[in-house]
C-alpha cells in the first residue's frame, strides 16, 4: 500500500518550519521531498539598506546557534576587500568564539539526536555539560547567543588572564566530562542499534551533491575550510580533522564526537598562546573601496560562505549568504530511501539542520 | 590567506567550465546572482580551487544553461533560488514547485 505522508511545516516534532513529503510503501520510505521558505526574513534584501557596521549586528541575527559565524564571515570579506591586516590577538579570540560556539552547537546536536532515539536521560546529561560552555560565552560577551565579539578590524572584547584561565579550567572539566560521553556513544548498544547502517550516504553521492561539514566528512570526504584555505591564522594551531567512510548515522556521531576534541586542542593552544597586542584596528566606521569578495568560514555544521559586494558607498550593494544546510539539505532524500518511517526524523535530524539559516 | 579571482565570461561558456572543474574535481561553492545597477542579471558561478574561490561570472543573461546535469543538486538548488529571486530561467533544469517563495508570488519579483 502507498502512502504520501507529510511532515510540517508546522508540527509538534519540529522546531523549525519544514516541510517534508515522504512517499512511502507500506513502513518503507520509497522517496523524499522538502520544502523550505516558511521563515524566510530577506536579510540579504535588509543588509543593502545597511551600513558595515549595522550589517553586523543583523547578520548575527541570521542563527541562534552559530551567531559568531556570520557576523565574522562577514568581517573577513569587509576586511579582505579594504585590505586590512586584523592583530593577531584579535584573530585569536576570533577563534576561541568560533571553537567554543562548535563545542556547544555539537553538544546541542548531541543532546537532540539522543532525544529522538528515546535515550532522555543522555540527553539531559549532554545539555547539562554543555551549560558549562554557555556559561564561559555568557562570562565573555555578556550574552548566551549573539556575542557580539567582531568588529569590522577584529575583536569587540578582550579575553583578560582571569578568563583565559576559567577558559582552561573549563576545558579541563568538559574533557573528562566528554570522555565518559565519548565512551557512552561508542560502545551503547541501544545507540548503536539505531544509528548503525541507517541513513546511508556513499561518497559518491555526498560529491555528487555538494555536501559539506561534519555531514561530508562521515562520508569519506576530507574537507575542511580551516584546513583547505586557512584564515584567521588558523595555520597556527596544531589539529586533525576526522574522517569516516561509513556515511550512517553513527558516523555523523562520531565525526562530531572527534571533532569536539579537535576543538578543545585548538581553544587550548589559542588560549595558552593568545598574543599580547591590541584586538582591533580601531576602525569606527568603515570605508570600504569597491571591490568584491567570498569570504568561508567552516562553522560548526560546514562551509558557510558571504559573498559581499561593495560600490564604494556607505552599504552593501549586495550580500549573497550561503549556508551550510542550503547544501546539506539536498542529500536528505538520498538518505530516506529504503529506510523506515521512524527513522525519518533522526535521519533529517543527522545532518543537524538549521532552516533559520537556510531561510536567511 | 583565503584569495578570490573574478573571471568574466559569456553564457556559451558556462557549460564547459562547469565540466573542466567537475573533471578537475573541484567543488561548487555556490551560484550566487543579483542585478547590476543598469537593471543586468549578473550570475556568479564560484568553484573552490585550493585556497582561492575561482569566480565565472556572467552578465545580462535572461535565459541560461543549467550546470545541474554536471553538478546534480548542488547546482540545481541555487539555480532554483535564483529562478525565484531574480528574472532569470535557467534552461534544462527540471523543477518541481518553489523551493523558497511562496507559489502564489509572481515570476521574478522576489
Amino acid at each position: 500500500m502507498s502512502y504520501t505522508i507529510p511532515i510540517g511545516p508546522n508540527h509538534p516534532s519540529l522546531e523549525e518550519p519544514i516541510h517534508a513529503k515522504l512517499y512511502t510503501e507500506g513502513e518503507i520510505i520509497k522517496d523524499a521531498e522538502v520544502f523550505f521558505g516558511y521563515n524566510h526574513r530577506g536579510i540579504e534584501k535588509i543588509a543593502q539598506e545597511r551600513n558595515f557596521i549595522q550589517t553586523l549586528v543583523l547578520v548575527e541575527r541570521v542563527c541562534g546557534i552559530c551567531s559568531h559565524s556570520y557576523p565574522f564571515t562577514y568581517a573577513m570579506a569587509v576586511e579582505n576587500i579594504s585590505n586590512m591586516e586584523i592583530p593577531k590577538r584579535g584573530q585569536y579570540i576570533r577563534v576561541i568564539i568560533a571553537e567554543l560556539e562548535r563545542l556547544h552547537s555539537h553538544y546541542l546536536w548531541f543532546g537532540i539526536a539522543c532525544h529522538i532515539i528515546g535515550f532522555d536521560s543522555m540527553f539531559m546529561h549532554i545539555w547539562n555539560v554543555r551549560e558549562k560552555v554557555m556559561d564561559i560565552l555568557e562570562e565573555i560577551s555578556g550574552n548566551r547567543v549573539n556575542y557580539a565579539m567582531i568588529t569590522i578590524g577584529g575583536a569587540r572584547r578582550d579575553i583578560d588572564d582571569e578568563k583565559r584561565k576559567k577558559i582552561l579550567k573549563m576545558i579541563e572539566d568538559l574533557s573528562n566530562e566528554h570522555n565518559r560521553i565519548k565512551d557512552i556513544f561508542l560502545t551503547d548498544k541501544t545507540i548503536a542499534m539505531r544509528t548503525k547502517k541507517v541513513g546511508v550516504l556513499s561518497k559518491d553521492d555526498a560529491l555528487r551533491l555538494g555536501a559539506v561539514g561534519p555531514h561530508a566528512r562521515a562520508s569519506g570526504i576530507n574537507t575542511d575550510v580551516r584546513k583547505n584555505a586557512p584564515y584567521s591564522s588558523y595555520d597556527d594551531f596544531e589539529f586533525d580533522v576526522p574522517v569516516l567512510s561509513n556515511g550512517d548515522v553513527l558516523a555523523r556521531v562520531v565525526v562530531r564526537v572527534l571533532e569536539f576534541q579537535e576543538s578543545m586542542k585548538i581553544i587550548k593552544q589559542a588560549v595558552e598562546n593568545l598574543p599580547l597586542g591590541a584586538i582591533n584596528l580601531g576602525v569606527k566606521m568603515p570605508k570600504v573601496p569597491f571591490g568584491e569578495f567570498t569570504a568561508r568560514h567552516e562553522v560548526p555544521r560546514g562551509q558557510l560562505s558571504h559573498y559581499l559586494i561593495s560600490d564604494g558607498g556607505q552599504t552593501n550593494y549586495r550580500l549573497s549568504i550561503h549556508v551550510p544546510t542550503f547544501k546539506n539539505a539536498p542529500t536528505i532524500p538520498f538518505m530516506l530511501r529504503g529506510n523506515t518511517i521512524a527513522d525519518s526524523g533522526l535521519i533529517i535530524a543527522s545532518i543537524d539542520p538549521c532552516f533559520s539559516c537556510t531561510d536567511r | 590567506m583565503q584569495k578570490y579571482k573574478k573571471t568574466t565570461i559569456n553564457k556559451n561558456q558556462i557549460v564547459d567550465i562547469a565540466s573542466n572543474m567537475k573533471k578537475d574535481g573541484r567543488q561548487l561553492v555556490m551560484i550566487h546572482g543579483y542585478v547590476d545597477k543598469e537593471g543586468q542579471n549578473v550570475v556568479s558561478y564560484q568553484y573552490e580551487v585550493k585556497n582561492c574561490i575561482e569566480a565565472y561570472e556572467v552578465v545580462g543573461g535572461k535565459l541560461l544553461p543549467t550546470i545541474s546535469h554536471i553538478y546534480d543538486l548542488a547546482a540545481a538548488w541555487p539555480e532554483r533560488e535564483f529562478e525565484e529571486l531574480i528574472d532569470v530561467k535557467f534552461e534544462g533544469l527540471k523543477i518541481k514547485g518553489r523551493l523558497f517563495m511562496p507559489d502564489t508570488m509572481l515570476e521574478g519579483q522576489g
